[in-house]
């Protein structure tokens, strides 16, 4: 069964897929850095891109436009959780809260139950798509249809201009210092609170750009971004929790590891092959590959 | 120097943390330029004092005011901007920050210094010389010592735009004998040239005898006397909480 040919297909369709789910996991990893939270409701902020993108381009700019779309869903979700930050995050740093990890947990799990209730109520259980005439792409060996490769790209345009604006912006700055200190990054004059809800907001417009891309990939419906969410997760563990370069390597060692044993074991398990390389790095290296040892105190 | 208003005031200042009172009525009046010591044994309520001075914790009763307004209520960042930086007692550095650019996050403070950034990385610059710190200006800041670690964190305050008054917390404690010279010669440089005044909490007598003309004393969360250290540790009262042991 086994060809160099093949080999090589699901290697880069392993990239393809792993760098947009890395998207997901930098937004997972950024607002856990800054924030110091895990927010539940990532995969429902995914859903809501992908649900602006079906709007957008299905009633409005036609497919043609689908990267304005993506921009213009990306940035939807950004102020959404631009808002949403302030009333359900902001009171774990103001409201006296002892223990500030269950606090986000019980919120965003609640979120997330809102949310996607909320879209099956609207727009019922149906699968809905944007549509598509982008023309398929040979890259190399591997047949890769329009869209997945369109949103590839995108993604890497996106990582690109996120770490841009991380390394070369005084924003970028007071993102990393706040990331680091946050008692330090008040002293230093930085108005922590307000950077937490720019960084929120920024996390979850990852979120809803991999949800825009996909979203005449693996469809539009309330519960789309479950899949997503598992797999930013799993990047997550993998790559080490807050460690930005670890949610990039891991992304794209997910999206292989899940297509090469799809293609030469069985495509059944797809998503279980993600879960043995966790198992594997959780095994060798429990801080996951960029991941900092926590000194307990 | 009396007659001058002083640019650092706390007034009756309280904390109380359940059944404890940690700081009981604080007086202190430091005036513009001046380099103040603040002294007194393990739990005497030093670092309540700094942490209430700087808004990290809201006082139960009482005010302090910055250049006559009150500071009260404000949020730790706002203090900052207005120049009353602190520096702590276990160091914060950024540690997967670069040296320099640990110095220069607290050039972020001011909206205005961005446009000039260029002026930031020549404040860097010359505090990295002045700190023996300039080899290390990219490594990334954990890889530091601990006493490097100690003096880059006081070097940061001093990147602070609006800097006037800056209250040292333990600098000098666990810090070896030459980081501690540049520690206070870079004191001595920006007292000098900005007439930065300084608040330091200190164990270290030789060094607040070098630094500073008047030392106040806390005792149990109270002031219990004011002067140049030589008269204070006379006390008996002083020699008395510090389990007898004569301090100089």
């Amino acid at each position: 069964m086994f060809s160099f040919e093949l080999f090589t297909q699901a290697l880069l369709a392993g990239i393809v897929i792993g760098v947009i789910y890395a998207l997901m996991a930098l937004g997972i990893t950024f607002i856990y850095s800054i924030v110091k939270m895990i927010n539940w409701a990532m995969g429902e902020f995914y859903m809501l891109g992908s649900y602006a993108q079906y709007l957008i381009v299905a009633y409005w700019l036609g497919p043609d436009l689908w990267y304005i779309a993506a921009i213009l869903s990306a940035a939807t979700v950004f102020f959404a959780g631009w808002l949403i930050e302030p009333i359900l995050i902001k009171p774990m740093f103001t409201g006296g809260i002892e223990r500030r990890d269950d606090y986000a947990t019980v919120v965003t799990i609640a979120l997330l139950l809102l949310l996607r209730n909320l879209a099956t109520a609207i727009s019922g259980p149906y699968q809905r798509t944007p549509g598509t005439n982008l023309p398929g792409v040979m890259l190399g060996p591997l047949p890769e249809s329009g869209a997945r490769f369109a949103a590839f790209l995108a993604a890497l345009a996106a990582i690109a201009l996120f770490t841009l604006l991380l390394k070369r912006t005084w924003l970028g700055l007071a993102l990393r210092a706040t990331s680091q200190s946050r008692v330090g990054a008040q002293t230093s004059g930085v108005d922590v609170l307000s950077l937490d809800k720019l960084a929120f907001g920024i996390g979850v417009g990852l979120a809803g750009l991999a949800g825009a891309l996909l979203a005449p990939v693996f469809m539009v419906y309330p519960t789309n971004g479950v899949v997503t969410t598992t797999k930013g997760f799993e990047i997550i563990v993998i790559g080490g929790l807050g460690s930005v370069p670890g949610a990039l390597v891991a992304g794209v060692a997910l999206g292989i590891a899940e297509s090469l044993g799809a293609t030469f074991i069985a495509s059944a398990y797809q998503n279980a092959y993600g879960f043995v390389l966790l198992l594997l790095v959780l095994a060798l290296r429990p801080s996951g590959l960029f991941g900092e040892r926590l000194r307990q105190a | 120097m009396s007659g001058i208003a002083p640019i650092l005031e706390a007034r009756r200042l309280s904390k109380r943390f359940g059944g404890f009172l940690a700081n009981d009525a604080i007086d202190l009046s430091v005036e513009a330029g001046e380099i103040r010591g603040i002294i007194g044994p393990n739990g005497a309520g030093k670092s309540t004092l700094v942490n209430l001075i700087t808004g990290v914790h809201q006082p139960s009763a009482g005010d302090v005011l910055l250049a006559g307004e009150s500071l009260v209520g404000r949020k730790p960042h706002e203090i900052a901007r207005k120049g009353l930086v602190r520096s702590f007692q276990v160091s914060r550095v950024f540690g997967n920050l670069s040296v320099i650019e640990n110095l220069l996050a607290s050039h972020l403070a001011d909206a205005r210094m961005r446009e000039t950034h260029g002026q930031g990385f020549a404040k860097a610059t010359r505090l990295l010389e002045l700190t023996g710190l300039i080899r290390l200006a990219d490594a990334p800041a954990k890889t530091l010592s601990g006493g490097q670690r100690v003096l880059l964190q006081a070097a940061a305050g001093f990147m602070m735009p609006s800097l006037t008054c800056y209250l040292l917390d333990e600098p000098f404690a666990g810090v070896n004998p030459v980081i501690k010279d540049q520690l206070i010669a870079l004191i001595e440089e920006e007292s000098r040239a900005r007439g930065v005044t300084f608040v330091i909490v200190s164990h270290e007598m030789a060094v607040m005898r070098r630094l500073c003309r008047k030392i106040t004393v806390l005792i149990e969360g109270r002031v219990v006397v004011e002067g140049s250290l030589d008269d204070v540790a006379a006390r008996a009262d002083v020699v008395a909480a510090y389990l007898g042991k004569s301090l100089v």
